[in-house]
């Protein structure tokens, strides 16, 4: 494919996107409300995804701090490290890292989930059977990335201050009771807020991207595998797109 | 995946979990920006804030009290800051407090301190407005600090030529490397201790007797005190003064004399003209006085004639013998 025809490939692949997600805002206010499943896939995208999010905060809290140490000893500014690494996580490495984290794990599993189900043609058989696959399968699913994602990120958040915590302590000594004082002395509304907001619509746009992906899937077990991998890229590149827009977005109403 | 079994539990920990991380968050958040609990606002007005912000701690004698409300520009030389801060600590903070803004350490965030006053004031109330002083601004540290360190390197480079010259100089060194010097320097002090108390003793004499002079003692003291020998002094000096006009009429006498006798001399009068200008006299003294020698030689003669006579032999003998023995007594004196 020449450059016009990726650019206009590009274009239909995000306008078919937003029109799926318009669909989903269509339905997702229409009974009957699928509860169970939607509850079974909070607890699927959630909880089940903690321990990676977790480790991968905990990892991310410990090596932030271990790395950034020497550059703020040779500043003379070592006891800012706490208050660094909580603004650092907070705004920023939290909500990006785990969003990443979660599109791998979560957009993956929906994006190959409903391809498989697509190529096998179960998505046919709920519709012929008179159940709304859309309702049934993508709705719960993107209302449950939407809604874990921001939970996982705050729960990544506070391991990651634990790990960083750690971090502080294998060459200092900084107890528990200062390092609370100084990782909560420094935070305002304008660090957290923003960026907890920002993890409903990486939560979203994952959810979205991973479902239409795998709705959309074709030829076969192959057709499976490529919309799994497209549905990660496609989620990571978006994360950090949202990213951009919400860090201008904050900037400009004055609340960084 | 379908077939997988929820566990709604542990689906409740992990919402309540995240959930509640949040709300403490903010809570956290929100009581160190004192939304949560009372507090009571007053204002603080200054010349220049230095670029302080809604949100920035206050600070009340170092202790985080509460933070800036507003800030805003009331005309071009007055900013008004509106502080909120806890109503527990009003009863500590007096309308003569000192509101000073400043950097939380070098390159820290700006916040408002206030410090209390010793002198007595009453409590600041809600909508007071005080009046905020001019605090440490970090810039015009370093420009002082550059001030500083420019002076410093003034004053190295001067010490610096004086410690080179003084390194060079030979006739320091050897003073410095005289090792009889410390000796001599001991020497010459243990000497000035000794003048010292001589000296002292000196001014305990002289103090004495200025004490003397001072009461009246001893010549100079009365001199000095005693106002008879005053009157007395006084007294001699109009002699002294009569004496002088009498001794001046008594040199107008004799200078009236001695003119006198220079008319007579010049005139050929008296006996001093006589005496000094008649060359007649003259010649008449001068044969007289010739006429005295030759009877004198005569007489001579005529007494060595009578030593040589039986008649008067024994007398003048007699005469030689005791002489002779006054003049040995002598000789033993």
């Amino acid at each position: 494919m020449n450059t016009s025809e990726n650019t206009k490939a590009f274009f239909t692949e995000t306008g078919a996107i937003s029109s799926f997600a318009a669909r989903f805002f269509k339905q997702v206010y229409k009974p009957r409300f699928e509860l169970n499943e939607f509850i079974r896939q909070c607890y699927v995208i959630g909880y089940q995804s903690l321990p990676l999010i977790g480790l991968t905060g905990f990892i991310m809290g410990l090596v932030l701090t271990i790395q950034l140490r020497p550059s703020l000893t040779e500043y003379g500014v070592e006891a800012q490290l706490p208050s660094m690494i909580s603004v650092a996580v907070f705004r920023e490495l939290g909500p990006v890292i785990t969003a990443l984290i979660f599109a791998g794990k979560i957009g993956s599993s929906i994006g190959a989930e409903l391809g498989s189900m697509r190529v096998t043609e179960q998505i046919d058989a709920m519709e012929v059977s008179g159940t709304n696959p859309f309702k049934y399968l993508v709705v719960t699913r993107v209302l449950a990335t939407t809604l874990m994602l921001p939970i996982l990120v705050l729960l990544a958040d506070a391991i990651a201050l634990y790990g960083s915590y750690l971090g502080v302590n294998i060459r200092g000594n900084t107890s528990f009771s200062l390092f609370y004082t100084q990782v909560t002395g420094i935070l305002e509304f304008g660090d957290v807020l923003p960026a907890f907001i920002k993890t409903f619509f990486f939560g979203f746009a994952i959810g979205v991207i991973g479902c239409y992906k795998g709705y959309h899937s074709r030829k076969g077990t192959e057709g499976v595998g490529r919309s799994a991998n497209m549905a990660v890229v496609i989620s990571s590149v978006t994360v950090f797109v949202i990213d951009l827009v919400a860090v201008q977005v904050t900037d400009i109403l004055n609340l960084n | 995946m379908a077939n997988k079994k929820v566990d709604t539990t542990k689906l409740g920990v992990f919402m309540i979990a995240g959930v509640g991380f949040l709300v403490m968050l903010l809570y956290v958040i929100g009581k160190n920006q004192n939304l949560f609990g009372k507090t009571f606002a007053f204002r603080a007005q200054f010349e220049n804030v230095h670029g302080l912000m809604p949100g920035n701690n206050v600070r009340f004698a170092g202790i985080d009290a509460g933070s800036v409300k507003t800030v805003e520009v009331l005309d071009d030389t007055i900013i008004e800051v509106t502080l909120l801060v806890k109503t527990k600590m009003k009863k500590f903070i007096h309308r003569n407090a000192k509101i000073s803004i400043a950097t939380d350490g070098l390159i820290g965030n700006m916040v408002v301190n206030i410090e209390p006053s010793k002198l007595p004031a009453p409590e600041v109330e809600e909508g007071d407005v005080l009046q905020g002083v001019k605090g440490l601004n970090t810039d015009e540290m370093l420009k002082v600090l550059n001030q500083t360190n420019n002076d410093i390197a003034s004053i190295a480079t001067e010490i610096k030529h004086t410690v080179m010259r003084i390194n060079k100089s030979k006739a320091l060194w050897e003073v410095l490397e005289d090792e009889s010097l410390p000796a001599n320097v001991r020497q010459s002090l243990q000497r000035l201790k000794a003048a010292t108390v001589s000296i002292n003793h000196i001014l305990a004499d002289v103090s004495v007797v200025v004490n003397d002079v001072r009461d009246g003692k001893g010549t100079i003291g009365k001199l000095v005190r005693d106002s008879s020998i005053a009157l007395a002094a006084t007294e001699a000096v109009d002699k002294i003064k009569n004496i002088g006009v009498a001794a001046d009429s008594l040199s107008s006498r004799i200078n009236g004399f001695v003119a006198g006798i220079t008319s007579d001399v010049n005139e050929g009068k008296g006996t001093i003209h006589t005496l000094l200008k008649d060359e007649t006299m003259a010649q008449q003294l001068r044969n007289g006085v010739g006429d005295i020698e030759h009877d004198a030689r005569a007489l001579k003669e005529v007494m060595e004639a009578l030593k040589q006579s039986f008649l008067f032999r024994g007398y003048f003998r007699r005469q030689e013998k005791q002489k002779r023995e006054r003049s040995g007594k002598g000789g033993k004196y």
